[in-house]
């Protein structure tokens, strides 16, 4: 999730300027001027409190970063018991199918044509997630989430979209061959459109 | 007159070709090892270029999809496998003993054998190229069941597992050899708590070797019984599990990460202490720091797997942000061993310092992915082959490379020349972060990793012609590299004798005998009585110095 994203890339930003401006600023100040130097004036190899406390900030970072994870995964893991629309999706060698149990609508994708996935805007739709083959992985990077598709296994995931649009999503799970062409694409449609569209395909609401 | 004859074909058992395939001595198997790890690692380099030749643009056709999924898990798996890991073993086994006062590893013959095996392993691996239907080609994971399906590379694939049996092998014998030898086989006076923070995170590195390997092992046997028995262990139609490949993969495999950066660690190590001229700060801090990543790099496997959907995520989350707490430990030694140091910037040391800015981007982004949330957009893009390469790339072969200057001239008994490594080394950290910086982009951008070609969307071309730009700089830097080599020998009479110490700074054992060293070592062991007993040796007035 993009709240998550963002303390991260922050937290990571501020660590790499602390401790990479220490490396290249001890470097720097510290560098010798006199090659026929053979040892430093200081000569200090330990110091219990440094070392404690260089170790304990950390653990405290690392705590809070994981409380923010904790949180946010429940939230994007979560899932509705009654969800508004349900489509079951296979990957296979090398594109996908979109089934609309509810509506008797299939979309079956070829590896030269990319298949569609249409989604209604802001209404919960739980994606069952499987495989008929190898190992795929379903990604929309525009929604920030991929899940593995694993034959013999269902996996479980709610979209809600917010945006009317349409959006990229391949194969993350390198499957063979043709692997790079496994993609599909994302639109993001009114609650009308959607209808319509079902409609379209000889589907009853 | 002719009171020694002695004939060529002597000559040529002692010193010749046949001296080293008949060799035990420690230091010529680290050498043939060393050696036979930078030969992988030229073809692997190679094979990287060809990746970047086929991504220098969007539906580039520079090789077959077929190909480019042969190349791309040739590149890895010799870059881990028989570049990296085998490298590190390699130095290990040449400086371990130096360093603790000994004369060889505890098996030499073992020893030997390992190398071997290692060497037939790795051409297996790549005699895949040689048979019909190709090399190995189910990337460096050889996930099932795509690695088990009939449509799989045939026979290709089956070299690829056999070969990594010999490599794991190996590996695990040469772990054995190079625990026994630590703890039995030091020097009198080289108590545990003096031996170098290099042969610590040797031991370390060999123990996770025996806990990780036979996991291994498991997985790649279950690949052959699969392939040819039937086993249908991972076959969901007949109940097998899928996932559970991946567990006997990561199991081995996330450990193997420390496998390739302890070593890496140790090297930092010691360069930082001899280049800053000063004591090696928190040597304790540094040794449990290296138990505390082993044992947690036992815990963490499963983050490799957050978007499987059959893991327990919050878990793996936790262990895995707490690897951070002692990786940060080491990190904080080495800034303060340079703290009000006196700081020598040769190549060793700049290959140090460019270890420690490169890993420490690897170090953040891997906290990064260890969130599960931000995995599930970027586990598997290009995010997460920046961040690996950002540790193994930036991280393990730049520390190689500083390990190569900082030990060649007590191998070779010659210097490297000083301005070429420079140059070496600012290539290769402008080329890298060309390479692999941009890739952060792309992954987020939504570009999915192992993709023989991608889409013209907006960016994207730019940024892979910036890349392989990048790629084209790293392999002239290495060009530099080998130029360097063949330029110092040439010029190396004028060096010659060198010194024991020619940094004039080093602290342990190797640097207290001849630059190289005799057969067995030392030809008289200097007093062990601190932690640095050939700078107490060389410069007998800082001796009170050194920590005890």
């Amino acid at each position: 999730m993009l709240g998550d994203w963002k303390v991260f890339v922050f937290a990571g930003i501020a660590v790499y300027a602390i401790v990479a401006g220490l490396i290249v600023w001890s470097a720097v100040a510290y560098r010798c001027r006199d090659p026929s130097i053979r040892q430093s004036r200081s000569t200090v190899h330990e110091n219990a409190k440094l070392e404690i406390t260089w170790t304990v900030i950390p653990i405290l970072i690392v705590i809070g970063l994981f409380i923010k994870t904790y949180i946010v995964e429940a939230k994007v893991e979560a899932v509705k018991p009654h969800p508004a629309q349900i489509v079951d999706v296979v990957g296979y060698r090398w594109s996908w199918r979109f089934t609309y149990p509810r509506n008797g609508v299939v979309v079956n994708g070829t590896t030269a044509s990319a298949p569609t996935l249409v989604l209604p805007v802001n209404e919960t739709t739980r994606i069952d997630l499987t495989s008929s083959d190898v190992i795929h992985s379903f990604w929309v990077p525009a929604f920030l989430f991929k899940r593995d598709a694993n034959p013999g296994m269902i996996n479980v995931f709610d979209f809600k979209p917010t945006r009317i649009g349409t959006y990229p999503g391949s194969c993350a799970e390198f499957c063979g061959t043709f692997h790079a062409l496994m993609d599909f694409k994302v639109r993001v449609v009114s609650q009308a459109d959607f209808a319509r569209w079902i409609r379209s395909q000889g589907g009853k609401l | 007159m002719n009171a020694v004859a002695i004939s060529s074909k002597q000559r040529l058992v002692e010193h010749g070709i046949i001296s080293w395939l008949i060799t035990t001595n420690h230091k010529r198997v680290g050498i043939l090892y060393m050696v036979t790890s930078l030969a992988f690692f030229g073809v692997a380099g190679f094979l990287a270029d060809v990746i970047r030749l086929q991504l220098v643009q969007p539906d580039a056709s520079f090789v077959s999809p077929n190909v480019y999924n042969e190349v791309f898990t040739l590149h890895g798996t010799a870059m881990i496998f028989l570049f990296i890991a085998p490298f590190s073993f390699g130095l290990a086994n040449y400086l371990v003993p130096l360093q603790i006062g000994a004369a060889d590893m505890a098996f030499p013959r073992l020893n030997a054998y390992s190398y071997w095996i290692f060497l037939i392993g790795g051409v297996t691996i790549f005699g895949g190229l040689g048979v019909e239907g190709g090399a190995g080609n189910a990337g460096w994971t050889g996930y099932a069941p795509l690695s088990t399906i009939q449509t799989a590379a045939g026979t290709g694939m089956d070299l690829w597992i056999l070969g990594l049996i010999l490599v794991s092998l190996s590996t695990t014998l040469t772990a054995i050899n190079s625990l026994v030898t630590i703890l039995v086989f030091r020097a009198p006076g080289m108590s545990m708590w003096r031996i170098p923070v290099f042969c610590w995170d040797v031991l370390v590195t060999f123990l996770l070797v025996l806990m990780a390997f036979p996991s291994l092992f498991v997985a790649l046997f279950s690949l052959l019984l699969e392939r040819h028995l039937g086993a249908k262990l991972f076959d969901a139609p007949w109940g097998g599990d899928p996932v559970m490949y991946q567990h006997l993969f990561w199991f081995f495999g996330h450990p193997e990460v420390y496998v390739m950066i302890l070593p890496a660690f140790g090297m930092i190590t010691e360069i930082v202490g001899v280049f800053s001229r000063k004591p090696i700060f928190g040597y304790s801090g540094l040794v449990l720091s290296a138990f505390g990543i082993a044992g947690l790099s036992m815990s963490v496997w499963a983050h490799h797997m957050f978007t499987t959907g059959a893991v327990n995520d919050p878990f793996f989350s936790a262990m895995s942000f707490a690897i951070a707490v002692p990786t940060g430990i080491k990190f904080f030694n080495w800034i303060a061993t340079m703290w009000r140091g006196e700081i020598s910037l040769d190549t060793p040391m700049l290959f140090a310092i460019g270890f420690m800015l490169n890993f420490l981007l690897g170090g953040v982004t891997g906290v990064m992915v260890a969130s599960p949330p931000i995995d599930f957009n970027v586990e598997d893009s290009y995010f997460l082959v920046s961040h690996f390469h950002y540790v193994l790339g930036g991280g393990a072969m730049f520390a190689i490379f500083g390990a190569l200057y900082m030990w060649w001239p007590k191998i070779w008994g010659v210097k490297l020349n000083e301005r070429l490594g420079k140059l070496h080394f600012w290539s290769m950290m402008i080329g890298f972060n060309l390479v692999f910086f941009p890739m952060m982009l792309l992954g987020v951008a939504g570009m999915p990793r192992r993709v023989y070609t991608y889409p013209n969307l907006p960016g994207w071309g730019t940024l892979n012609f910036v890349e392989t730009i990048g790629a084209a700089i790293i392999t002239v830097s290495t060009a530099v590299f080998i130029w360097n080599i063949v330029m110092s020998h040439r010029t190396a009479e004028a060096q010659r004798p060198l010194a024991d110490d020619p940094w004039g700074g080093g602290q342990a054992l190797e640097w207290a005998t001849s630059s190289p060293p005799p057969e067995f070592n030392f030809h008289a062991l200097p007093p062990i009585r601190s932690k640095r007993p050939a700078f107490d040796l060389h410069y007998p007035e800082y001796a009170k110095d050194s920590p005890k």
